[in-house]
């Protein structure tokens, strides 16, 4: 595939400049009427990231974005694109950054090219440049057999790659994304997640990418937020947050039939070891246990208790806690509660020893600001 | 900036409001003006008030079709997700709505010349016409300047293109009314009277009225109902700079 070429002058510039392409956000709070809608969230994007920004529908995720892109004021709080500030500096801001965002609209009487001159000559590109510019993001972005058709006749995943087209054409050194993937086929996401991966390596542009699809997340980003209810609920690298989560990336899960004694049985036990289990909202058949420290001497002492206790075991299993566990578990309210509560003391401890490696590109600030609900 | 307004009057001529107006307006004043010269009961009006109706026509079709098309300008972008695109460019809200304000005016500019034929062939024989086109021109362009910045500022306000449009129809119906729809005892009740006099379209019909029913040539006779049009424009415009000087995307 090929890479999108840069102008010599801007190529040199961003590169020089590539130590300021970070994003910084401090109690960032945005309120609609009373809904809070992002709540004093604060988090830092390294220059060169690929950072996934993680939650479920309604955590904040959109209204963060359009706050860092200046679309919309904070209600308080701060937050710092390359050193600008959002609310002062946003036309500054929107000369440096793109955004593709969840769904965008079309002029459908245009053809893709003069879409692209049209949004060229608003970022006041000169025109030979633009002409360039725009050949090689038509081509990358497959467009070139159809960038004379109508709009209007292009399918989700052309108007999808045009975006994107039109979010690079003022070489972005921040490029926020918000779902940019979304219903597109598995080789359009793949081409997509190629493009972003080649503009980050080859020009160190810092990727803000916003998403449900947790795969495309973990294969992608080398940092990661999860969001809850406008809360920053993790911050950090996936191995930080599986950390976080379950002191180990690996976990056994014993899968126990549910037998009319067993539930009495298992919350009389008492275990050497941490385990979590389904045991208030079982199924019908089975009640899992997880134990966390998969060591195997653990797991035997908990597989003598369990046979010594009557528990019938159906299957056991060792698990490799994935992102989507990761997610799940920060963002399930209940469990977010405890985690707090669990992970707190060890918490500070980690940001004091991370506090010296912030800034760095892979040093990731493990944060968990559920303790200040 | 201009790359903008070239834009949206691609736009408007591309799609089927610009062109369709231009033309609907066309048919009509040939109607009217046909009506006028041939039917027996309209041909025995003076010449003058053949000529004032005229111009009512044309600056009544040119608000009308100005207001519907700046009144869905902002919206329609809102609605179909264009507008967060251009708010992402390093252009303010208030430059991407003065060039449609400018694309609207080019609209009015246009029906204006396609009407000057028209005017000429009513007013034939008198010495009327240069002063009907000079006055339409003025007032037309000072009422759809005004109308156009208040339906852009409605328009960018209510997000929705049903709404602005019924909201500026709404208002238009209204200030309309005393010169369209008021019989004259009506115009004369405190109510009549209180409407006439801050309406920027009564003064403009009425000034019409003075200059090509009753011959009041002068500029001096025409200044009191000049200034109110100046003012109702002003506070459109300063209605409009307030409203999309600031533009921020709703929604989670």
């Amino acid at each position: 595939m090929k890479s999108i070429v840069m102008d010599g002058d801007n190529r040199k510039n961003q590169e020089r400049d590539d130590r300021s392409n970070s994003i910084h956000t401090f109690n960032l709070t945005k309120t609609f009427n009373n809904f809070h809608a992002v709540e004093s969230l604060s988090i830092s994007v390294n220059p060169g990231d690929i950072f996934g920004f993680l939650g479920p529908n309604g955590a904040g995720k959109t209204t963060t974005i359009r706050m860092l892109c200046g679309l919309i004021s904070p209600t308080s709080g701060t937050g710092k694109i390359a050193g600008l500030d959002i609310v002062k500096d946003s036309l500054k801001i929107k000369k440096i950054i793109g955004l593709l965002p969840e769904s965008s609209g079309f002029y459908s009487w245009m053809n893709a090219r003069e879409y692209l001159v049209y949004f060229a000559a608003l970022y006041k590109i000169e025109e030979q440049i633009a002409k360039k510019r725009i050949q090689n993001l038509i081509e990358k972005m497959g467009l070139a057999t159809k960038s004379t058709v109508p709009i209007g006749y292009y399918s989700r995943g052309m108007k999808q790659r045009l975006g994107l087209a039109r979010t690079l054409i003022n070489e972005p050194k921040i490029i926020f994304l918000d779902e940019p993937t979304l219903g597109l086929d598995p080789k359009g996401q793949q081409d997509i997640q190629r493009i972003l991966v080649d503009l980050n390596r080859e020009n160190h542009v810092t990727i803000f990418f916003s998403s449900h699809a947790l795969n495309e997340v973990s294969s992608l980003c080398n940092r990661i937020a999860i969001v809850n209810k406008g809360r920053l609920v993790a911050e950090g690298s996936i191995d930080e947050l599986r950390k976080l989560v379950g002191d180990s990336s690996e976990y056994l899960l014993i899968r126990l039939l549910n037998l009319p004694d067993t539930q009495k049985a298992l919350s009389n036990i008492q275990l050497p070891i941490k385990i979590n289990s389904n045991i208030n909202n079982p199924t019908k058949e089975f009640i899992d246990v997880s134990v966390l420290d998969a060591e195997s001497h653990s797991i035997n002492k908990v597989l003598e208790i369990f046979i010594s206790s009557g528990l019938q075991i159906y299957e056991i299993k060792r698990m490799n806690r994935s992102l989507e566990d990761i997610f799940f578990k920060l963002t399930d309210s209940k469990k977010e509660q405890k985690l707090h509560q669990d992970i707190k003391p060890e918490i500070s401890k980690n940001i004091d020893k991370n506090q010296n490696i912030t800034g760095s590109k892979t040093g990731s600030k493990l944060q968990n600001h559920g303790g200040e609900q | 900036m201009l790359e903008l307004y070239r834009h949206d009057i691609a736009g408007t001529f591309y799609s089927w409001k610009g062109g369709i107006w231009i033309v609907t307006a066309a048919l009509i004043f040939s109607l009217v003006a046909y009506l006028l010269l041939t039917d027996k009961e309209l041909s025995l009006l003076d010449q003058g008030e053949m000529l004032f109706t005229l111009t009512e026509v044309i600056i009544s079709l040119g608000i009308i079709i100005s207001v519907i098309t700046a009144s869905s300008s902002v919206s329609t972008e809102i609605e179909s997700g264009t507008f967060e695109s251009l708010l992402l460019t390093p252009v303010t809200p208030w430059k991407i709505s003065l060039q449609k304000l400018l694309s609207i005016i080019t609209i009015w500019i246009i029906l204006y010349v396609v009407s000057i034929p028209y005017i000429f062939a009513v007013a034939g024989g008198t010495n009327l016409g240069i002063s009907a086109i000079l006055y339409v021109g003025l007032y037309g362009t000072l009422l759809i300047i005004g109308f156009s910045a208040l339906s852009i500022a409605i328009s960018g306000r209510l997000r929705s293109s049903k709404n602005s449009i019924m909201t500026m129809i709404m208002i238009v119906l209204i200030l309309l009314s005393p010169s369209l729809f008021f019989a004259s005892s009506l115009k004369k009740t405190d109510f009549g009277l209180t409407l006439e006099n801050i309406n920027p379209v009564s003064h403009t019909m009425n000034s019409l009225d003075s200059l090509l029913v009753d011959n009041e040539q002068l500029l001096s006779q025409q200044l009191s109902h000049i200034w109110p049009v100046i003012i109702f424009t002003i506070i459109c415009i300063v209605f409009f700079t307030f409203y999309t000087r600031k533009f921020e995307i709703k929604g989670l």
